[in-house]
């Protein structure tokens, strides 16, 4: 096996647009990530039901919606997962958690946990970011 | 000539036609001498002869090509098996330098004689570069693509850089205190000390650092710079790394003084490091007969390392060090050298001790005078806290020297260059770096930095805050191109989903307004043909799709807009413009209301990001409850255009698409063979047309369906080519192209979608103190008559009338539909009445109304 993996695949969106309150309440729900004042990203299998359950109840105006097909996961996975990052990004990773910011050049969502580095990128942008991951990261790949 | 490996050899360098055996541990530089070599290079001006100097990789003397990469700096290179290494400068070679010659000229060629020399006639100066490019410089750039790099973040608590004692003892100690520690180095750790106490201390140090997980350790890495952050880049020979560290240490150590005096540049002079590593480390004597000169205990080290090896030793050292010396090595206490002599070597030395003057026979004249700190690093420092310690933390001390010599080796400029550019006026350190060019040769002042800004003090200089020092500037090490280049990739092309469909139909895909789009299918005219005739299929994925929704989501467009919008009821939908302060369009798009107050808007590809930026700016300046989504990357949209569209549609929908339903300018939701859409009437291209806006991923689904379901009306998909002679023959404009930064929307001829009874909107104050101002120009549909036959050299031509130019071509195409050349064009108010006929380069032009084509809009609304 290589020292690293790469996968590109879709993923689930949430976009919640809501009062401050209301998202964190969403927060609560897991897979969410804090996007900016009012606005939380909720990522993977929650049902679009229970992130408008908890929005309603603080926030009758909030505003949920599927934004799936706008995103699509690259997947860095293996122990150089983290070297590939940096080649890609001069962001900060955490251990284990949620950062935002550029990869190659894109406006990116990143969760990190341990050995695994999601890179959650716009899918009008995915072709370029997994062009990047493929050239810069040749020799990683094996 | 080859020659037999010697014992210990690990391999061979193939050396300007000959072999080179290696030992273990060598540098180029020390394989070449030991083979014989002493001159490494010509100087770039005078066409010295240069050898070894410093040995440390500062001075620009041992700079060779290796393997066709020129400028490698030899002394610190290690030498591997199979490296192809040549010296530049000098014709015919480095050896037998005809150009030598200009040594002798060098008094009839003072500082600044190619500024003076080659100015007159202006003429005369490519000729000159390209004698003077060819007798000068490092050695041709390698051809051919530049080899990949890698580059590379790197975050971490502490980055010492400098791996000598100083930087392996401040690395030790942040790691005891819990700190993640980068420690880089240019070589490898220890590498070029002669064996020694200090080398002893670096190992011990080394040892325990290896062991210490929390220090990571990079050598062969040098520290390119200081930037803000901090972040400090280092190269090796194969990647980029960028470090952002906490906290940064400088342990850059020091580098030895070089010495100014007549002949201090000669092959044979060496520094005291260089030549004790090359005699007590890589076991090669520099000298029979070898003049030590130390003012310090380094020195004294250095000539115990060359006592053991090389031949007789005359040492000539201050006061304080003569005790430290046994009785073998000749000592003349006191002394100062006066002068270098030989022709193609030192060949003896000159030494004054009081009055008297004494010239001693040598073949190496080795200076230990005390260092410089190498102290660039943290005179780049600005906000950023830096902690310099051991030797680079050093003084600097002006030593009382008149003596001419060759100030900077890098550039050949001497002390009495220095002397006339003062006596001409360059009185400061910066001017005289600027006008002799002291200081900004490979070495970047590494060598002779000190000596001019001594040079500056002593002639009293004025300086900044007393400062006489030039600026520090990033790279400090030369470094490749291809590595600076490494982390630099501009160009992010954006995809539709349709990408893959469009490459499999043959598409001619280019860029446009940041995205990959398909220009044609091959035939341009057949694509317009389908939209004018029958049905065609474009994709404009590309488009900026918005949901705007929230309390005052109205609030919002109908303030960043100029048109009006209150009234605009759910399933309609408006062209809106919207303006910057100055009261000029900035963009413009497709606004469809949709239910509980919310909107959905387009905005044109290249505009999107814009449209964002604008929507989010107003919502926060009047403090709105909007929610403003950007569904561009989510939603695909497939414009189906053409008098069939309806026909083809009813093919794939059970929905109801008729003109009761999905009036124009309207908007509905339509399941499109199990695709969800919403159908937007577009009039853009003059014809019946749907854009269908949907999930990004059922895009091929849908292309596909449409594309099947419309093979009997002979569908086909249409690129921006076609694109652009449709919308022209119905007058659209092209923002950006047709227009200029400072066009209102009369000039445009969009006062239609202006509504100046609102209240407020961005600009509206503008447009009504502008609408004061006589109009002077607008934009105008052109007719043009004996177009050429490529109608596109027509654009950007000058409208002329009477030998004025009164206007210009901003777009223009051959109409099929009309059988002739139109455009659009820029022509002065007072021109467009007066003059009924104007020249457009070849053609002759008339301003005719738009549209050209179905001017009543009945095919739109069909």
């Amino acid at each position: 096996m290589s020292v690293l993996e790469v996968a590109t695949m879709p993923v689930r969106a949430l976009a919640v647009l809501a009062s401050e309150e209301a998202c964190e309440r969403v927060a609560g729900l897991g897979g969410a990530c804090r996007i900016g004042p009012s606005e939380v990203m909720v990522l993977g299998d929650v049902s679009p039901g229970a992130v408008e359950r908890a929005v309603g109840l603080s926030d009758p105006d909030g505003l949920v919606q599927d934004v799936s097909d706008g995103w699509t996961l690259h997947r860095l996975s293996g122990p150089a997962a983290r070297e590939a990052f940096a080649r890609l990004s001069e962001l900060e990773l955490p251990a284990s958690g949620f950062v935002q910011g550029e990869v190659s050049s894109v406006g990116a969502r990143i969760v990190a946990e341990g050995d695994r580095v999601d890179l959650i990128v716009p899918s009008m942008l995915a072709e370029h970011v997994r062009a990047r991951i493929d050239d810069e990261c040749r020799e990683l790949l094996g | 000539m080859t020659e037999r490996p010697a014992s210990g050899a690990t391999g061979q360098i193939r050396f300007e036609g000959r072999e080179v055996s290696l030992h273990e541990g060598d540098t180029i530089a020390s394989a070449l001498f030991r083979a014989g070599v002493r001159t490494f290079s010509r100087s770039l001006k005078l066409h010295r002869r240069r050898g070894i100097y410093c040995g440390t990789g500062e001075c620009p003397n041992c700079l060779v090509t290796v393997d066709d990469v020129p400028g490698s700096r030899s002394c610190i290179t290690p030498a591997l098996d199979g490296m192809t290494v040549r010296r530049e400068g000098g014709w015919p070679s480095t050896e037998r330098d005809a150009l030598h010659v200009a040594d002798r000229l060098h008094g009839l060629m003072p500082v600044g004689f190619l500024y003076k020399t080659f100015i007159h006639p202006r003429s005369a100066w490519p000729l000159a570069e390209r004698v003077i490019r060819r007798a000068t410089g490092l050695g041709p750039l390698p051809g051919g693509p530049a080899d990949r790099r890698v580059a590379r973040h790197l975050r971490t608590d502490v980055l010492v850089v400098g791996a000598g004692i100083a930087g392996l003892s401040a690395a030790l100690e942040a790691a005891a205190g819990g700190r993640r520690v980068v420690l880089c180095e240019e070589r490898a750790i220890g590498d070029g000390i002669a064996p020694g106490s200090t080398l002893e201390r670096i190992r011990r140090l080394e040892a325990r650092a290896r062991t210490e997980p929390s220090i990571e350790i990079l050598e062969r890495h040098a520290a390119l710079g200081l930037y803000e952050g901090p972040v400090v880049p280092l190269a090796s020979d194969r990647a980029l790394v960028q470090v952002h560290p906490g906290r940064l240490v400088l342990a850059t150590g020091a580098r030895e003084r070089h010495a100014v005096f007549p002949g201090s540049d000669l092959p044979g002079v060496w520094l005291g490091r260089a030549a004790a590593a090359m005699s007590g480390l890589h076991g090669v004597p520099i000298g029979e007969r070898v003049v030590v000169v130390a003012t310090t205990a380094e020195g004294i080290e250095h000539i115990r390392t060359l006592a053991r090896a090389d031949g007789s030793i005359v040492a000539v050292v201050s006061p304080s060090m003569a005790g430290e010396l046994d009785g073998d090595v000749e000592t003349i206490v006191d002394a100062r050298v006066l002068e270098a002599r030989g022709r193609s070597r030192v060949r003896e030395v000159v030494v004054r001790s009081g009055e008297n003057s004494r010239t001693i026979a040598c073949d190496a004249l080795v200076l230990s005078l005390g260092t410089v700190p190498r102290d660039e690093l943290a005179r780049m420092a600005i906000d950023e806290r830096v902690d310099v310690v051991g030797d680079a933390a050093g003084d600097r001390r002006c030593d009382a020297n008149d003596a001419d010599g060759i100030v900077c080796l890098c550039e050949d400029v001497s002390t009495r260059d220095l002397g006339r550019a003062w006596d001409e006026g360059f009185r400061s350190a910066e001017i005289l770096k600027r006008y002799t060019t002291a200081t900004m040769g490979p070495c970047q002042g590494a060598m002779c930095g000190l000596a001019l800004e001594c040079f500056a003090r002593s002639m009293g200089a004025a300086g900044a805050a007393g400062s006489h020092r030039t600026t520090a500037r990033p790279p400090l090490r030369p470094v490749a191109l291809e590595t600076l280049a490494a982390s630099v990739h501009e160009i992010v092309d954006k995809r539709t989903g349709l990408h893959d469909a469009h490459l499999a139909a043959g598409a001619r895909l280019d860029r446009s307004g940041g995205w990959l789009r398909p220009f044609g299918y091959g035939d341009r005219l057949e694509e317009y043909r389908a939209v004018r005739e029958r049905v065609g299929l474009m994709d404009v994925g590309t488009l900026g799709k918005f949901l705007i929704a929230g309390r005052d989501a109205t609030r919002l467009v109908d303030r960043v807009f100029a048109t009006r919008v209150d009234d605009l009821r759910p399933g309609r939908s408006r062209y809106v413009i919207a303006l910057d302060e100055g009261g000029y369009v900035v963009d413009d798009g497709l606004l469809c209301a949709l239910g509980d107050g919310a909107f959905y808007l387009t905005s044109t590809t290249g505009g999107a990001e814009r449209m964002d930026a604008r929507l989010r700016e107003w919502t926060d300046r009047f403090g709105l409850h909007v929610h403003l989504l950007d569904r561009t990357s989510e939603l695909g949209a497939v414009l189906v255009a053409g008098p069939l569209a309806r026909e083809l549609l009813e093919r794939v929908t059970s929905d109801r698409i008729d003109g009761g339903a999905i009036p124009y300018p309207g908007h509905g939701e339509v399941i499109v063979d199990s695709v969800p859409c919403r159908a937007v009437r577009s009039g853009f291209v003059g014809e019946l047309a749907f854009e269908l806006h949907h999930p990004r991923s059922r895009g091929p689904a849908l292309w596909e369906s449409l594309m099947r379901a419309g093979a009997s009306f002979d569908i086909r998909p249409h690129g921006l080519d076609a694109l652009e002679t449709l919308r022209l023959e119905k007058g659209h404009v092209y923002l950006g192209q047709d227009s200029l930064p400072d066009d209102t929307p009369a000039k445009l001829g969009l006062g239609h979608a202006v509504a100046m009874g609102k209240p407020w909107f961005v600009g509206k104050s503008a447009l009504e103190r502008l609408s004061a101002l006589p109009a002077t120009r607008r934009l105008a549909g052109l007719a043009f008559d004996r177009a050429p036959n490529d109608v596109a050299e027509l654009r950007g031509a000058p409208l002329m009338t009477d030998g004025d130019v009164v206007g210009r071509v901003t777009s223009a195409e051959r109409s099929p539909v009309l059988d002739r050349a139109i455009g659009l064009g820029w022509i002065r108010e007072d021109a467009a009445s007066r003059a009924p006929d104007l020249r457009a380069g070849p053609a002759v032009a008339r301003v005719v109304p738009t549209p050209f084509y179905d001017p009543e809009g009945s095919r739109v609304r069909a």
